[in-house]
């Protein structure tokens, strides 16, 4: 029986595929998924909880367990076994927690002998942890060695701003940055207790001049509007900004103000 | 020019130029568009397979395409000059005829091109916004560009007969021409990808810093234009020679098989020649994307994406061994090869072992079970194979060798009557034997060393292979030039598996370059943008391997069906023509009964 070439090719070429094809469905099927968002501001959690939390997180979103081990020599990063106690003696005066967050935050502040400054800044995309995040896996690598005494306070307030890595800047306010100063420095009496680059000096509330570029939109409409609502940044008072900002500016002097903070970079 | 050409002509312009009015347009309205970008939905659903599954076919589809018609005029340009050059009318049918396939492919990659801008455009209009504030003057560039490249490949292709003779360098300057535009698509286009992949010159926000370079110019643009282009070239030879072995096993007379068995091997050599250097593109690619981010470097080479390695060296693998087979089979038409036929057992264990290392797992994500019957996440004694310095030794030897198996294959029926042809040939296995030495040497010494020192290892071998390649060649070409001949090749006189090995060949570059893509694009995870633009789709898992390779072949198996039809509909009008364009095909050695 005469078979036609094209026939046979195209047989050939379905068998070759159908072999790749066969083994590539083989083998382990493995997908990756986004990672959930864990959230524990507000709410109760035990140490245990805590500990767990943040070795799911080692173990998943926070990618950490792709260079470092447990209790086995890593190529490209220190073994963590044991590292909840020899944390405090890392830097002197600085306490086993601290150091740990610093780890996580600023990864190139110290370097383990022998490892290259290779990790990035967990808080930022693409890992990414939120506050919530960094906080249980703190937990978990003071549990590693060491007693579990971080709290959400711990964790500096900017950290993880950014975190959700989400859509680029898009937001558009129709507000006039020039009238917002304005607002900043008068109606809105800002500039008593904050200094946004050059306007102002004062001292009572953080430095706003880099606002835009550690908080997210959300937060600095959210905070002028409900300031208790998003908690006080650590090392300020609590209670002293004022919540009525609400009912004493108008909606045009709000998007100003907010347009004006957006562009303190 | 003949009334069904002119009507041709008329038909295609038309045709591409309509491509480009509508590319235009959506182009010229992107702008006001994104205006009113608040109001859209950041995503619509394609029916039934879903947004993402039309992107990655149509993507996946214009990219076969766009790499064939970029890839095949590049070495068709090459060989058309050869012929100009040495007057061999051979070259010249042979490059007309490989023209002639890419354009009949030409419009058919305009097309997909603007279906799968549609498809952004209105299933992915949030993302496509951000693309558009970032590259929108890339935009007019691009447009210009294949404006500019369409008009000079139809004149390279039409104007054949017309500028020939004396007019023949402003042809090849055509051919010439018509190149640099199509690399220029390429580099414009790869900026919109890398950018996606490893963003820069921009802010944390996403916005653009500076001037639209600092994101073109990011950290994998310049690897991935080198390597898209020298894969385009493999993948280019292997669809022509595919093709020349349709057309050997259908032929009806020796003549005809002589032709296409030589056009076959000419392709051969040209994916095999790009496709020895392809592996070093490579690395340089690797090493950016961790330069660029080590998580994403980790997780492409060691996370979820490990497995995909493993297929991507057995892939290889068969290339490896394919071409080499090939090469050999391709020996038993020259008259005086016999003496080399002692070296194939061994070039083939040298290959095949290295296959083996290469293939060889390491850092793989296994079930428990495999762990615990492994003893470990690596088994005790392959898992020192599976590291990269055993990697980097297994594909440095397996070039060599390849390297080697042309060498004896190019002086198979030659005898050189140099005086100096023992030195020579000494100089050339010293070449090879130290470039194994060193290969080996920086192999086995990378067990011993830190990571960090053991990468720039890779270099060294690296420079040791091509080294010797260089060394090798410099002397090979005057060694053998008016070299006594022991019989002219019997082209036509190959066995027909060997024109199997070709479609095997092309078969399976297509699948891996459908593989390479999931992986390119598979490393950026749950991200547009990496880092900068999240997906928040229905879509944002990225699918494991089975899935992606069921894909892959579908999209494959299409890509085969529309180019088995493209070139059908291409040959209709020189149906019952031996020649190409106006002249008759030339008779190739061993085609015809006084060669015999």
């Amino acid at each position: 029986m005469h078979v036609p070439v094209g026939l046979k090719v195209g047989a050939f070429s379905l068998l070759v595929m159908g072999s790749y094809t066969y083994f590539a469905n083989s083998i382990p099927q493995i997908e990756s998924r986004p990672p959930e968002e864990l959230s524990l501001e507000g709410g109760t959690v035990t140490p245990a909880q805590l500990v767990k939390a943040g070795e799911q997180i080692f173990k998943t979103k926070g990618t950490c367990e792709v260079c470092h081990k447990i209790g086995e020599k890593g190529m490209r990063a220190p073994d963590l076994a044991g590292v909840g106690g020899r944390a405090a003696k890392r830097k002197p005066g600085v306490s086993a927690k601290q150091y740990l967050i610093e780890s996580l935050l600023d990864p190139g502040a110290y370097l383990v002998e022998g490892y290259p400054n290779i990790m990035p800044r967990v808080d930022k995309p693409p890992i990414g942890l939120n506050r919530s995040e960094l906080w249980a896996i703190a937990a978990f690598l003071e549990s590693l060695g060491g007693t579990v005494d971080v709290t959400l306070d711990d964790i500096p307030k900017t950290a993880g701003a950014a975190a959700a890595g989400g859509a680029p800047a898009e937001l558009k306010l129709p507000g006039d940055p020039k009238a917002g100063e304005a607002v900043f420095a008068g109606k809105g009496a800002c500039i008593a207790c904050h200094k946004a680059g050059k306007v102002g000096a004062a001292q009572v509330g953080p430095d706003l001049s880099q606002i835009a570029k550690i908080q997210t939109p959300e937060y600095i409409m959210g905070k002028i509007l409900n300031p208790a609502a998003l908690g006080t940044v650590a090392g300020y008072p609590k209670g002293v900004m004022p919540p009525m900002f609400g009912q004493t500016l108008t909606a045009k002097e709000y998007v100003d103000l907010v347009a004006f903070l957006l562009t303190l970079k | 020019m003949r009334p069904l050409r002119a009507l041709r002509w008329v038909a295609w312009t038309a045709f591409a130029a309509g491509i480009l009015v509508a590319v235009v347009a959506v182009l010229t309205a992107l702008p006001a568009y994104a205006q009113d970008a608040a109001q859209e939905p950041a995503y619509r659903a394609f029916p039934v397979i879903g947004s993402r599954l039309a992107v990655w076919a149509v993507a996946q589809l214009h990219l076969n395409f766009a790499a064939f018609i970029l890839g095949v005029p590049i070495f068709a340009v090459i060989i058309e000059i050869i012929g100009w050059r040495t007057r061999d009318a051979r070259y010249d049918w042979l490059s007309h005829e490989l023209v002639k396939l890419t354009f009949a492919a030409f419009s058919t990659t305009a097309l997909l091109g603007a279906l799968l801008l549609f498809l952004f455009v209105g299933y992915y209009p949030k993302f496509w916004t951000y693309m558009t504030s970032i590259f929108f003057p890339t935009y007019w560039i691009y447009a210009l560009l294949f404006f500019a490249e369409t008009f000079t490949v139809y004149l390279w292709y039409y104007g054949w007969d017309w500028l020939s003779g004396s007019k023949k360098w402003i042809h090849v300057g055509l051919g010439v021409l018509s190149n640099l535009l199509g690399t220029s698509i390429l580099v414009v286009a790869n900026s919109w990808v890398t950018f996606m992949m490893s963003p820069a010159g921009i802010t944390e926000s996403g916005a653009l810093k500076g001037s639209v370079w600092g994101a073109i110019n990011n950290f994998t643009w310049m690897p991935i234009n080198i390597h898209r282009l020298i894969a385009n070239i493999v993948f280019g030879g292997t669809i022509a020679a595919a093709y020349a072995a349709f057309r050997f096993l259908n032929a009806t007379t020796d003549e005809e098989r002589a032709r296409y068995d030589w056009m076959g091997y000419v392709g051969n050599f040209v994916a095999l020649s790009a496709f020895i250097v392809l592996p070093f593109a490579g690395y340089w690619l690797g090493r950016e994307i961790y330069a660029f981010n080590q998580t994403m470097g980790i997780t492409m080479m060691g996370g979820f994406m490990s497995w995909l390695w493993i297929i991507q060296a057995i892939l290889i693998g068969i290339l490896f061994l394919g071409s080499n087979y090939y090469l050999w089979l391709g020996m038993e038409r020259i008259p005086g090869s016999e003496r080399y036929r002692k070296y194939v057992p061994y070039m083939l264990t040298i290959l095949a072992i290295g296959f083996m290392v290469w293939a060889t797992p390491h850092s793989l994500i296994v079930t428990l079970d495999e762990a615990r019957a492994m003893g470990g996440t690596h088994h005790p004694f392959l898992g020192f194979f599976g590291v990269m310095s055993a990697k980097n030794t297994a594909v440095n030897l397996m070039i060599l060798t390849t390297f080697l198996s042309y060498v004896l294959y190019r002086r198979a029926n030659r005898l050189s009557i140099k005086p100096w042809v023992l030195t020579g040939m000494a100089i050339q296995w010293g070449a090879f034997f130290v470039a194994a030495a060193i290969v080996v040497f920086y192999g086995v010494y990378g067990y011993f060393v830190e990571s960090i020192v053991r990468i720039g290892f890779s270099v060294y071998q690296v420079g040791a292979v091509l080294g010797a390649i260089a060394l090798v060649m410099t002397i090979d070409v005057p060694m053998f030039r008016g070299a006594r001949s022991t019989g002219a090749i019997r082209w036509g006189r190959i066995p027909a598996r060997s024109q199997y090995v070709l479609i095997l060949l092309a078969v399976t570059f297509t699948w891996l370059m459908g593989l390479m893509g999931f992986a390119r694009s598979g490393i950026r995870q749950y991200w547009h943008v990496y880092g900068v633009m999240r997906d928040t789709s229905v879509d944002a898992v990225t699918p494991a391997l089975g899935y992606a390779a069921n894909v892959i072949t579908i999209v494959t198996a299409v890509f085969f069906a529309l180019v088995m039809f493209i070139f059908w509909l291409g040959g209709l009008s020189e149906r019952g023509k031996a020649g190409a364009h106006g002249l008759p095909a030339p008779a190739i050695s061993g085609g015809s009964e006084d060669d015999r």
